[in-house]
């Protein structure tokens, strides 16, 4: 099994998290762990989620960086305290 | 000003002259500004077949095909065809109609979440929340359901939103639709392995038409002299009748573009995706090969088959990059071009009943340069593909990728439709006719000439053969000779018809149905135990095809 965190920016449009977590699925990664708050000015969801599969990382990415609204996508260490900065922002999908 | 006007205007200013739909409840306020426009509306009978329609202009004239219903089970009906364009790379923007903001997520009647139903199926999706916000929406479907690897783009129109009354103001962005160029160090990589090459293959796909490359790729080819295997779908990019032609690979590929495949030692994947029916199973599938890899969409690079050398980006860019000329390959065109000799097509088939491969190349003859050909889906679909002539793959409108039966018909539709004097074909079988007989009406009503050539063996002719060969011959639920009377069902819905009984009758039959002005559906009896060869079996290599004979030989044991 690979397991891997991705980090995402995406921006706040009907769906997008959805959307992210649908790509997931379809394409057969287990989710783990995820978090996703909303950025400072509003527009934009920044998602961290570690997920694992018997596929290449690439084949995930790949897929999630072509989504409309994904702005960003990068392979990361897990951020190590995420809950405390979850808990002061609410979070919409 | 409404929304459902700024709508119209907005799909006006997109240059749309034709919209496949159906009006109901949730979309009506859009019906009632079309009234006012100059967009052609098509009425179907069925959604499906309004986003199969769609589907057909947009492959036979590349522009974006667009289908609208109304909310419920008018947008459930769409499906089936949002996710044939989205398999098959096709630009398509759907648009439905909504309950009202207010009713939304209440269970209200003919409430259901269209948004989401299509999210595995859309390149992206809409759901317009203010009507000032709609010219922006629709200029954005627009240049996302085109821009890069096409697809299906959805707008979900919720009704007050549509009568909601807003000033107009839009300034359409400049954002670029142009892909990027593939990276220099790719090109020069590729130029290596290919000046390497003693036996290379070029496997081209459906992203070569779908890219605008038809033009570069065939420079590429005449330049490299390279053979070309092609997908169902990259049929066409170069003519099949080219001498560098070796015709279809895959399950029902012909033996010399499987055997090229399993035996080169380079193959340059243009716009193509490693699909399972093409592959046949993947870890024996061109064993000797290093890969090069031509694609907009990194996403398919490496997805099924590691690829030595990936150039991503504009086809067009990659392949005039690539044209160069190779001195070594001569002997490999040479047996290439030998084995094509040796294995063409036979047509002396036994018996006295309508041989559909014989039927087709006759037609295929005398149909024209420039006919167009809808298939639907089964046996009849890859006698199409394996014996019709193609010059450009915008005349073969064939369901590959999602294998929609019940296709043909209303792609035929889209394609007469844009293009009022070619002679366009729907090729069908007894099975999938019946899956949008419906639209007889729709020819009728529209008076569109389609040439309609339905293969009739009696059965779901490609499950039964799978159900022959691979189950043992138990036949389960494949019987279909209680199907009614296909001509006088055309004759009820104002189509003239007419039957082909035996090979004697072939000839006369293309005449007539060739010089028929308007609609007619020819109803052509064949061998129920009729099957497609040759035929690689599920799991198995493509080097392990089965042909006519070998089966026989077996049967015989």
């Amino acid at each position: 099994m690979n397991k891997f965190t991705l980090q995402l920016r995406v921006k706040q449009s009907e769906g997008a998290l959805v959307r992210i977590l649908g790509v997931t699925r379809r394409r057969r990664f287990d989710l783990l762990h995820l978090t996703a708050d909303t950025t400072e000015d509003g527009h934009f969801l920044d998602i961290q989620m570690t997920v694992q599969a018997d596929r290449a990382e690439n084949t995930l990415v790949r897929q999630i960086e072509k989504l409309e609204d994904v702005s960003q996508v990068e392979v990361v260490e897990p951020d190590e305290a995420p809950a405390q900065r979850r808990a002061a922002r609410s979070t919409a999908c | 000003m409404k929304g459902a006007e700024f709508l119209v205007r907005a799909l006006e200013h997109e240059g749309v002259e034709i919209i496949f739909g159906y009006p109901g409840g949730a979309i009506m306020p859009v019906y009632d500004a079309l009234l006012d426009s100059k967009i052609r509306h098509i009425l179907v009978r069925h959604e499906q077949a309004a986003a199969l329609a769609a589907d057909g202009y947009a492959r036979a004239t590349g522009k974006v095909g667009v289908c609208m219903a109304t909310s419920g089970p008018g947008a459930t009906n769409l499906v089936t065809g949002i996710a044939n364009a989205y398999m098959d790379s096709v630009p398509m923007v759907a648009i439905t109609g909504q309950v009202a903001t207010s009713l939304m997520g209440t269970d209200a009647f003919q409430e259901v979440d269209i948004f989401g139903i299509t999210l595995p199926v859309v390149k992206h999706s809409f759901l317009a929340k203010t009507a000032a916000e709609l010219p922006r929406i629709v200029h954005e479907a627009f240049r996302i359901a085109r821009s890069g690897r096409p697809g299906p783009v959805l707008i979900d129109l919720p009704k007050d939103i549509a009568n909601t009354v807003a000033e107009y103001d839009f300034h359409e962005d400049d954002r670029s639709e142009e892909t990027a160029e593939p990276s220099k160090e790719s090109i020069t990589r590729a130029l290596a392995l290919m000046r390497e090459s003693r036996t290379p293959v070029v496997y081209a796909g459906g992203g070569i038409g779908m890219g605008n490359a038809i033009e570069e790729f065939r420079t590429f080819i005449e330049t490299t002299r390279i053979p070309v295997v092609a997908t169902l779908k990259g049929l066409g990019a170069l003519p099949t009748t080219h001498g560098l032609a070796l015709g279809m690979m895959g399950m029902h590929g012909t033996k010399t573009a499987n055997h090229a495949v399993q035996t080169c030692d380079l193959l340059i994947c243009v716009g193509a995706r490693f699909d399972d029916r093409a592959t046949g199973r993947l870890n024996a599938f061109a064993p000797n090969a290093r890969v090069i890899h031509l694609d907009v969409d990194r996403a398919e690079v490496g997805k099924l088959r590691r690829a030595d050398v990936p150039v991503i980006g504009n086809l067009r860019h990659a392949l005039k990059a690539l044209t160069c000329k190779l001195g070594s390959i001569e002997p490999w065109r040479r047996e290439c071009t030998a084995s094509k000799e040796t294995h063409a097509w036979d047509y002396a088939a036994p018996g006295t009943e309508v041989y559909a491969p014989g039927f087709l190349k006759s037609l295929s003859d005398r149909a024209g340069d420039d006919s167009i050909v809808a298939c639907d889906v089964g046996q009849h679909q890859m006698w199409v593909a394996q014996h019709f002539h193609f010059n450009r793959p915008s005349q073969h409108l064939s369901s590959g990728g999602l294998g929609t039966m019940g296709y043909g018909l209303p792609a035929a539709i889209g394609a007469q439709l844009a293009f009022p004097n070619a002679t366009v074909i729907n090729v069908s079988g007894d099975g999938s006719i019946m899956m949008n007989l419906q639209e007889l009406a729709t020819l009728r009503r529209y008076d569109l000439p389609v040439k309609i050539v339905l293969f009739d063996n009696r059965a779901l002719g490609m499950v039964r053969q799978w159900q022959e060969l691979f189950h043992d011959k138990r036949y389960s639920e494949v019987d279909l000779s209680d199907n009614p009377d296909f001509c006088r069902v055309a004759e009820s819905m104002g189509i003239p018809a007419f039957r082909v009984e035996d090979r004697a009758g072939v000839s006369s039959a293309i005449d007539r149905l060739l010089a028929e002005p308007g609609p007619v559906l020819a109803h052509v009896l064949i061998h129920q135990e009729a099957n497609v060869w040759p035929i690689v079996g599920p799991g198995r290599s493509n080097s392990e095809m089965l042909h006519q004979h070998e089966v026989a030989r077996e049967v015989a044991r």
